[in-house]
């Protein structure tokens, strides 16, 4: 089995996964990278969302083949420091109860921002609704979304 | 004062400053004496204060520090604040109860009052002035008169080396800089960098990864064939749990111990086990619906009686009658089970995320046999528990397994096994009756819960008081011809602690009903639920949150919030609201739920709350808890409900058993009464009024009464 050669974070990363192995697992186990959280393994929560190509994707239902040759973005990656406007929102706003779910809400909503830089809370709905919390969090997510969103115009 | 009250000074090997603060024994019945480490100030200034109970979302680990910082006088910005493991000088450990606020308050203070005392003392005699000629202001020590000043970090050594006092002044409120202010949780942008290690993120040098199969309720392992598990990659070994005798603590299992994660969970789809059914109590749950709609029909067990119901009712000029039911609930925390136990020959060390840590331990010493004072734990940083948690199951599992192979093993339950195998929020059927007079007052009330009990899965299975129904919640107390009856329903479905405990159910029932009152006696809810209560009493009250009912308080938080909300004003066509108040673990609540006509049916717009929880000790945090019971309230309220068929869970995921989404989240808006009272708890308190409040609106708009939960069902 020759091994999966993956872009992630902006470095080339080999790993000795069968390539069935859904990402997620992938950057948890083999990699280290655990920020991605499993939450239900089938696509419902986001807790496990990354950047693939850019676009938010369920890592939980992406097998690493399918991810060889295209950046992947985890919140590790998002930026170096924290310094991402999403992160700094998110802090601003105290979003975050177990923040379980939160790297994975972030991601969304830094992918909602990169291609909708001035959402209405109508888009906000339609791009966060896949995201689960359990904490109930989604009025300060949607006041971080409109935070960072207002700090990067 | 006994023993365990002293506070205790030592120095650190780094000459800086360590309080070692008292408090009261653990849950779990260890003697006094139990003595910790609060606060240490090193050379350079910086405050290190431990979080001592785990930290599930609640925000202890921001509130519990914050109470230290606040006596101790320092910029918060500066503290550092690390999470406790546990350790008996802490006294209690776990997050349950909402009581991690009220419970630790005094002693805290103290801690840090202490502290800074002694660094004043320090100050003082290095100046040769009189302590009392010196202030503090922000980690510096200032005599006023010279100006001199002095910050912490240079006099810790010092001070550590004074005589302790017992009990020192604390601050009045006037004077608090910190508590009350909004404050941001500790690990914020921790978490906002995917940099926090939840226990699912736990690693050990050399561990394995296990994932697991329970049998269905009351059934157990007939046959198994491993053969196909055994055959993928990265498989060590397959793993027969054998159980504890209470299913608390272990239930049976076959776990696949495997070097990766991904195998565990592949190789335990590919086990061909069979089950059979064991003997004992139903496992269905249209079955256990069944025997209490039949048992409300029947006289209960005595909880309270006043007066004489049966006359009353017989001679009232009109009777209301209305059942109620609720399903059973799930916990499922966002972050599923999981531990990773290290068991070594002597000695153990246990990650997890826990809010019975001390439970962990003792389950831990039970299935290795190794003594607690050999066992680490170290209490991650928890993705939710809703009371999950309380139950340490999933750590001696973690510890058996471990033991089994030898080597560190992280158990992680696949969210199916966690919906399959939880401890679930009983389900409940109430029959509750209410005679008027012809005025419309209220003469008599009657309330008979049946359900199958959580307390009877106690260990000894001989619960000291079985009873779900709490004798002293409201209308408790207010009405002279009362009583409370209840109905164990045997059941061999496991029921467990949910926020708020049965009060979510109960006050479901008992608040809908009152709704009804008003609507058959043409009184505004408000007006009934005020004239109920009447004058301002303390009852006593020996449920949780005791031991005083303030009715006063109830009534505060009534007018407060119908105050906020507009209550009574006009509404726009197809708007609605409902209004609900408990008392519950110490604290007031009351909302006002809006409720607008949708597509879908309708739809939750915006919920105001209002709450006294005594002082408010974090400002933001504090809104969050209320935040984060509302949505459970109305996620529960909407869409829980787990059904259960010849033992099997119906609902394995998030398709079947639906949680509010963004696109369903109303506005909420928090209102807390200022009060002098201490604080009390508010993790549970504000969620029990939500359901009852949001039926009501849904009568308001649609004149059909919602008398069972959930109101929505069927898949996302």
């Amino acid at each position: 089995m020759p091994p999966i050669v993956l872009q992630v974070n902006g470095a080339r990363r080999r790993l000795d996964v069968p390539p069935d192995t859904p990402l997620l697992w992938a950057l948890r186990d083999a990699l280290g990278l655990t920020g991605a959280k499993y939450g239900c393994g089938a696509g419902f929560c986001g807790a496990c969302t990354v950047h693939l190509g850019g676009a938010a994707v369920r890592s939980c239902q992406v097998p690493v083949r399918a991810a060889v040759g295209k950046p992947i973005t985890t919140i590790e990656g998002l930026s170096s420091d924290g310094s991402h406007p999403v992160q700094r929102a998110w802090v601003e706003e105290d979003v975050a109860q177990c923040g379980y779910c939160q790297p994975g809400q972030i991601m969304a909503a830094a992918a909602l921002l990169a291609a909708t830089p001035k959402p209405t809370d109508a888009g906000i709905d339609d791009a966060m609704s896949g995201n689960l919390c359990r904490c109930g969090t989604y009025q300060r997510i949607r006041a971080a979304i409109h935070r960072a969103a207002d700090g990067a115009a | 004062m006994e023993r365990r009250d002293f506070l205790q000074v030592t120095a650190t090997a780094a000459g800086g400053l360590l309080v070692l603060g008292a408090l009261p024994r653990t849950m779990h019945g260890l003697a006094g004496g139990s003595l910790g480490a609060f606060v240490e100030i090193g050379p350079d200034g910086v405050v290190t204060i431990a979080a001592k109970n785990p930290e599930i979302g609640q925000g202890v680990k921001t509130a519990l520090p914050l109470i230290v910082a606040e006596e101790l006088d320092v910029a918060w910005e500066r503290v550092r604040v690390v999470q406790a493991d546990l350790d008996r000088q802490y006294g209690d450990q776990y997050a349950g109860g909402s009581d991690a606020v009220s419970e630790n308050f005094d002693r805290l203070r103290q801690a840090g009052a202490t502290a800074r005392h002694l660094l004043v003392a320090a100050a003082a005699a290095r100046w040769g002035v009189a302590a009392d000629s010196c202030r503090t202001e922000l980690g510096t020590v200032i005599h006023e008169a010279t100006g001199r000043r002095l910050g912490y970090g240079g006099l810790a050594a010092e001070a550590a080396r004074l005589p302790v006092p017992e009990k020192v002044p604390l601050k009045p409120r006037s004077a608090y800089r910190l508590l009350g202010t909004r404050i941001r949780a500790t690990d914020q942008p921790a978490i906002a960098s995917g940099r926090v290690t939840y226990g699912i993120d736990a690693r050990a040098p050399g561990m394995l990864r296990a994932s697991v199969l329970h049998p269905p309720f009351g059934h157990r392992l007939a046959s198994l064939d491993s053969a196909a598990a055994e055959r993928i990659a990265g498989v060590k070994r397959v793993v027969r749990i054998d159980p504890l005798p209470s299913p608390l603590h272990l239930r049976q299992g076959v776990a696949v111990v495997a070097d990766s994660t991904w195998a565990a969970i592949q190789a335990v789809r590919a086990l061909q086990a069979t089950w059979e059914r064991a003997p004992g109590p139903p496992v269905d749950s249209e079955a256990i619906r069944d025997a209490m709609h039949q048992a409300v029909l029947r006289p209960g067990e005595p909880v309270r009686n006043e007066g004489d119901v049966d006359r009353a009712l017989g001679g009232a000029a009109r009777v209301v009658e209305a059942t109620y039911e609720l399903p059973l609930l799930a916990h499922v925390p966002m972050e599923p089970i999981n531990c990773l136990a290290d068991v070594r020959p002597g000695r153990a060390e246990v990650w997890g995320p826990m809010q019975d840590p001390d439970g962990v331990r003792d389950l831990t010493a039970r299935v290795t046999g190794i003594p607690i004072t050999a066992i680490t734990v170290h209490m991650t940083r928890a993705g939710g528990g809703f009371g999950r948690r309380l139950m340490s199951d999933y750590g001696a599992e973690a510890a058996y397994l471990s033991k089994a192979m030898g080597a560190p093993v992280q158990v992680l339950w696949t969210r199916e096994e966690d919906l399959s195998q939880d401890f679930f929020r009983p389900c409940a059927v109430h029959r509750l009756r209410a005679g008027l007079d012809a005025s419309g007052r209220v003469i008599a009330w009657d309330h008979h819960l049946a359900n199958p009990s959580r307390y009877a899965y106690a260990e000894n299975g001989q619960p000291p008081a079985v009873s779900e129904l709490y004798p002293d919640d409201f209308p408790a107390g207010f009405i002279p011809d009362f009583r409370l009856a209840y109905t164990h329903i045997p059941c061999g479905i496991p029921g467990g602690a949910w926020r708020s405990t049965l009060h979510s159910s109960n006050a479901f029932a008992v608040q809908s009903f009152v709704d009804e009152l008003a609507r058959a006696t043409g009184k505004d809810p408000l007006t009934l639920r005020l004239e109920l209560l009447g004058p301002p009493r303390r009852l006593d009250y020996k449920g949780h949150g005791g031991p005083v009912f303030d009715t006063g308080r109830l009534a505060g938080v009534l007018r407060l919030v119908a105050e906020k909300a507009g209550w009574g004003s006009p509404l726009a066509t197809g708007r609605a609201r409902g209004l609900a108040g408990h008392f519950t673990f110490g604290s007031y609540a009351a909302h006002v739920v809006e409720i607008a006509r949708a597509p879908e049916g309708f739809r939750v717009e915006r919920v105001v709350v209002a709450v006294d929880c005594g002082l408010v000790v974090n400002r933001s945090g504090a809104e969050a808890q209320v935040e984060g019971a509302v949505l459970e309230g109305i996620s529960a309220a909407l869409y829980g409900r787990v059904t259960v068929e010849g033992g099997r869970v119906r609902e394995t995921n998030f398709d079947r058993y639906r949680l509010t989404r963004m696109r369903e989240a109303p506005r909420v808006e928090t209102w807390f009464v200022s009060s002098e009272a201490p604080p009390s708890g508010l993790g549970e308190p504000p969620l029990p009024p939500v359901a009852p409040a949001l039926a009501s609106a849904v009568f308001a708009l649609t004149g059909e009464r919602p008398r069972r939960l959930p109101l929505i069902t069927g898949p996302a």
